[in-house]
């Protein structure tokens, strides 16, 4: 799973069915210590809203696949993937019809309609996560503070930082998850702990993450060291917001990311880039989502001009 | 050689027949447009000015200003368009202004193609109302999030903070000017 | 006669099986009104347009008609956009700049040269009716969805109650490209189904 198949072609190529079963398992396990801190964190809502995606993401790919006369192959279970990790970077205050409806976009019109498993462009569940956010930019930009659960208005760390350059940062907090922000983004070290099983298990390739957090780390670097006031340094850039879910668990996907070592890196640098440019400069005080919907769509070009030359050709 | 000529007598005849009807066209509709956009100036500053019962034009280089006045003729303000760049294309306003040049009595926007349910949200009466009575000096400002501190601050819409601060940016420079204007 | 009319509505609708004036199709229709009067907008031009090309074909030369359709189109929508702008000022001023842009959608152009300019008066005036009915029922459903969503009304009556969420994606030109896409996945399907 590490590395892919010995051939090389381009469009996205799904492992051996056999193999989904497995990766699913592991990426579900892997979620688990997050969807606990959420659960921990964001209370009876972020289990609501994870049990509602769930069913959602599940119940939208098996009345599709009717609709569409396809095997209903919901047994797989990448459906539920895509519900938790959904789940995981919405706000805790979504009302639940909303994440029913994203979950529903998700499966429905960002997997199905593509062509099912291993046709998809997009990243699902970002893109479920993109149609929320165009249609209801209010109610997925409205924060409440962990535990309390109380609104908070606009206040997540990077929006603190971004908006009123307050740069008191507690990074312990920012590490355990202990702030304001989407339901199973905040902790970093539940995600990390997560991302370790992974690589053990060899499911997800090392390119990507390290690529893709590399050039954050980079970037906010040099950022740093040239305005210290504005902006805040790569410990905060890589520990809030969605860097650590995007990188490990979305960028990975192996329907919707390069096949090719080559692809991979560029893959992993160009969405590094681009969450930087709209962390520091864009509109909106994140980027992860838009970074790798990006690159999701540039995944077919970078398949292609990465592919080793054919021996003789 | 006759084609040509077939050719050039087509057009000639086609151009010469479309003009007409243009012709035509306009001087009908032409009255109709103008009355058009007095009627639509004429809502804007009575909206500003509940009170307003009449007003005189008066034309400042290239801009009209309207003093507007109640039933006993006692001033009540000026009002006059502003326009400037939004986010998507222009935006068009009437701002009215009371009578010491320091207190806004409303704006109303004309004219916008902001972003629908963001920046078009500038249209609404939630966002115009905050207008209302806000203290032109030193110059307007906005804030994100939050309400309001001082008497010269809006906040500005969720998610469009750049139509926001179109607006905010076009008023400032417009009653800097008009200011002037007036003082002269 | 009677399929001149007929095949503008369905088998040749202009939007859904065409795919043609996606410019208007995809900036106006963000509520239904706005829809049905650039439509009917779009139905005049190609009516009048489609009707004096067909009377004067004989008289021009080959060689300029292009020129020739271009002009007369020109006007037409000189005339509408003036029409509009005196006894319908708000819808004139929420269309914009798409009223006066009719004179570049290519289906009036393309009804020009492929029908009327080959047929007489009568079938030239059936298929621009159907023509421009198709269009502007199109732009009425897609309209109406857009605005459904988008604002809970539809032809501004308040249809979804004050408690429903607008979707503003369905304001936004996204919203536009993807009804339109499920319009047109409809349109195949029910296809699919009477042919057999």
């Amino acid at each position: 799973m590490n590395d892919p198949k010995p051939y090389l072609s381009p469009g996205p190529h799904i492992f051996g069915n056999q193999e989904t079963p497995r990766m699913v398992r592991d990426v579900i396990i892997a979620l688990m210590p997050a969807v606990a801190v959420s659960i921990y964190f964001f209370r009876i809502r972020a289990f609501l809203l994870i049990v509602i995606s769930m069913a959602a993401c599940v119940g939208a790919e098996a009345a599709i696949q009717f609709l569409m006369k396809r095997k209903i192959r919901i047994t797989d279970g990448s459906a539920v993937v895509t519900g938790i990790l959904f789940a995981m970077i919405i706000p805790p205050a979504l009302p639940l019809w909303m994440a029913a409806l994203g979950s529903f976009v998700a499966i429905g019109i960002a997997k199905e309609l593509f062509g099912g498993l291993g046709s998809n462009i997009f990243n699902p569940a970002l893109l479920g996560r993109a149609f929320l956010m165009a249609a209801f930019p209010t109610f997925m930009t409205a924060w409440n503070a962990p535990i309390t659960l109380d609104a908070v208005t606009g206040a997540t760390p990077l929006g603190l930082v971004k908006f009123s350059h307050n740069l008191d940062i507690s990074y312990l907090n920012l590490f355990l998850g202990n702030v304001s922000g989407c339901i199973g983004e905040t902790s970093a070290a539940a995600l990390l702990l997560g991302a370790g099983y992974l690589f053990l298990r060899k499911t997800i390739d090392w390119r990507i993450p390290l690529s893709y957090l590399g050039t954050v780390a980079i970037i906010s670097f040099i950022t740093e060291k040239a305005s210290p006031g504005t902006y805040a340094g790569p410990a905060f850039h890589l520990l809030a917001g969605g860097v650590i879910i995007g990188a490990f668990f979305m960028a990975t996907d192996p329907v919707t990311s390069p096949v090719t070592k080559a692809g991979r890196w560029i893959f992993g640098i160009g969405c590094g880039l681009i969450t930087m440019v709209i962390r520091l400069w864009g509109g909106l005080p994140e980027g992860v989502m838009y970074s790798i919907l990006l690159m999701n769509g540039l995944t077919p070009i970078l398949n292609r001009i990465t592919r080793p030359k054919r021996y003789g050709t | 050689m006759k084609n040509t000529i077939k050719m050039i007598i087509v057009l000639t005849v086609l151009g010469l027949l479309s003009g007409a009807a243009l012709v035509f066209i306009y001087r009908y509709a032409s009255p109709l447009i103008a009355q058009n956009q007095k009627d639509e100036t004429e809502k804007a500053i009575y909206k500003i000015f509940p009170e307003g019962k009449n007003y005189d034009t008066r034309i400042i280089g290239e801009d009209s200003v309207y003093k507007v006045k109640d039933k006993n003729g006692k001033l009540l303000g000026y009002a006059f368009p502003a326009s400037g760049n939004g986010y998507q294309g222009q935006i068009d306003m009437l701002v009215g202004i009371q009578p010491d040049l320091a207190t806004l009595a409303g704006i109303e926007v004309l004219d916008s193609q902001e972003t629908p349910g963001l920046g078009q949200e500038i249209t609404t009466e939630k966002f115009e109302n905050q207008f209302k009575g806000l203290k032109v000096s030193p110059s307007i400002s906005y804030v994100k999030n939050q309400k309001p501190q001082n008497p010269n601050e809006i906040e500005a819409i969720t998610g469009a903070t750049v139509s926001s601060k179109a607006v905010v940016t076009i008023l400032n420079e417009r009653i800097a000017k008009i200011k002037k204007d007036l003082n002269k | 006669m009677i399929k001149d009319f007929i095949k503008g509505l369905w088998r040749e609708n202009p939007i859904l099986v065409q795919v043609l004036g996606m410019c208007p199709t995809l900036a106006v229709s963000t509520k239904a009104v706005f829809g049905f009067s650039m439509g009917l907008a779009t139905t005049f031009v190609l009516i009048s347009s489609s009707v004096t090309v067909a009377l004067i074909k004989k008289l021009v030369p080959h060689e300029v008609r292009i020129a020739t359709f271009t002009v007369i189109i020109a006007t037409f929508v000189t005339c509408a956009d003036y029409f509009l702008k005196a006894n319908f000022y708000s819808i004139s001023k929420a269309l914009g700049p798409y009223v006066p842009l009719i004179v570049v959608n290519c289906i009036i152009l393309g009804r020009a040269e492929v029908f009327a300019s080959k047929q007489n008066v009568a079938r030239s005036f059936l298929d621009a009716l159907g023509m421009g009915c198709g269009f502007t029922l199109v732009l009425i459903v897609l309209g109406s969805i857009r605005e459904l969503l988008g604002s809970g009304t539809i032809f501004n009556y308040a249809i979804l109650g004050k408690g429903f969420e607008h979707w503003v994606v369905m304001a936004l030109p996204a919203g536009a490209f993807i009804t339109l896409g499920f319009l047109v996945g409809l349109f195949n399907w029910i296809n699919q189904k009477w042919q057999r």
